[in-house]
């Protein structure tokens, strides 16, 4: 038999149990998400995909750089199926030189090249994350690819191609992503390679329909 | 009662409230956040695998806001102390491990997936925690409900 102020006090725990998880509840309610497209250059897929797949990412991450590898891996498997769009989210507290990579990669786009850029730049990022001072790497990987680099250069110091790197990361806040690289699949959010291959196993079905 | 068992309610009761406090910030700050990112920072310890990471970062953000709740209200305090230390205990093998093993852990998740500190310095703080929760369990008494409940 339960006593009077054992009766009490699980009283008392039961209420403020259910007090902190309505409020909690409530916060959350506050969180926004839009969607704004990717820029043509940053999207790959036919638009009658059936499993869209954004992703925020940070060229500096090494996270990212293995999402990268899962990502392709995707593709590969499900070919047409998938459309994935690229988004920025420089993780500019931790890795200086992120939101330059990101304007540079969008210039690369620009020239027909944001992929195979941004292939270099994961690949090697660890040469250029940290850099003291403002990489070689971005100038080498252009020659590399035979880009032009008084081109990219204009381009990624320009307004416009800030305010699409800022865009991103301002889209990314008030859709509450917080680290690098997520993915939203079909507006279902995944952090991490690992969730993002739940999460295409929860369309497979959709995913093997549109391969066919 | 005397001056000296006095001052040890005093930092009984702080104990309690800074280990409650820490409890309750954790709880919030990850049951707000999306609990995907919770979830890929528990998929970084390699101990589960990526469906029962997300399954866990359901979970254990609501038992940390409630138990620092309870902890810091003083309802069953011994008891509350003793499930906050037993978690504690926890999250420092889980570090410990990870530690050992010199897994990649940028972010350690204890406070939501932002910035956070190394795996060293989660696990000092731990050890800080821990001794508080002790003098929480041992003086527990000063301005609980435990106390209040037992007045007629």
């Amino acid at each position: 038999m339960i006593d009077r102020k054992t009766a009490r006090l699980i009283a008392l725990a039961g209420l403020l149990i259910f007090i902190s998880t309505i409020m909690v509840l409530l916060a959350r309610q506050f969180n926004l998400a839009p969607e704004r497209p990717s820029p043509a250059f940053r999207t790959f897929g036919p638009e009658s995909a059936k499993v869209s797949i954004y992703e925020y990412t940070d060229f500096a991450c090494p996270a990212c750089r293995h999402a990268a590898l899962t990502v392709e891996e995707l593709m590969k498997v499900y070919g047409p199926a998938i459309r994935i769009s690229f988004k920025h989210y420089p993780l500019s507290g931790i890795h200086p030189w992120s939101a330059d990579a990101a304007a540079y990669a969008d210039c690369a786009g620009e020239q027909g090249k944001f992929r195979e850029y941004g292939a270099l730049l994961f690949e090697n990022q660890e040469k250029w994350g940290q850099a003291k001072s403002a990489p070689p790497e971005f100038a080498d990987y252009a020659r590399k690819l035979g880009l032009d680099w008084t081109r990219m250069q204009a381009c990624a110091a320009s307004p416009e191609a800030r305010r699409r790197v800022a865009l991103d990361v301002s889209e990314a806040d008030l859709r509450g992503v917080n680290a690098t690289p997520t993915f939203f699949v079909n507006g279902k959010r995944a952090v991490g390679p690992g969730q993002l291959l739940e999460q295409a196993r929860n369309f497979d079905n959709l995913l093997k329909g549109g391969k066919q | 009662m005397n001056p000296g068992s006095d001052k040890k309610e005093i930092i009984g009761l702080l104990a309690r409230l800074i280990v409650g406090g820490v409890f309750i910030y954790a709880g919030v700050v990850k049951a707000l956040a999306p609990v995907e990112e919770f979830a890929y920072a528990i998929e970084s310890y390699q101990v589960i695998n990526a469906k029962l990471s997300l399954w866990s970062a359901y979970l254990m953000p609501w038992i940390e806001l409630w138990a620092g709740l309870l902890l810091a209200a003083g309802v069953f305090t011994r008891l509350s102390a003793l499930f906050n230390g037993a978690m504690l205990v926890f999250f420092e093998l889980l570090l410990g491990q990870a530690w050992l093993r010199g897994l990649p852990v940028t972010s350690c998740g204890c406070f939501g997936s932002t910035g956070s500190n190394s795996i060293g310095h989660e696990f000092l703080q731990n050890i800080v925690l821990l001794a508080l929760t002790a003098l929480a369990f041992r003086y527990a008494g000063l301005w609980s409900a435990d106390r209040l409940v037992e007045k007629p």
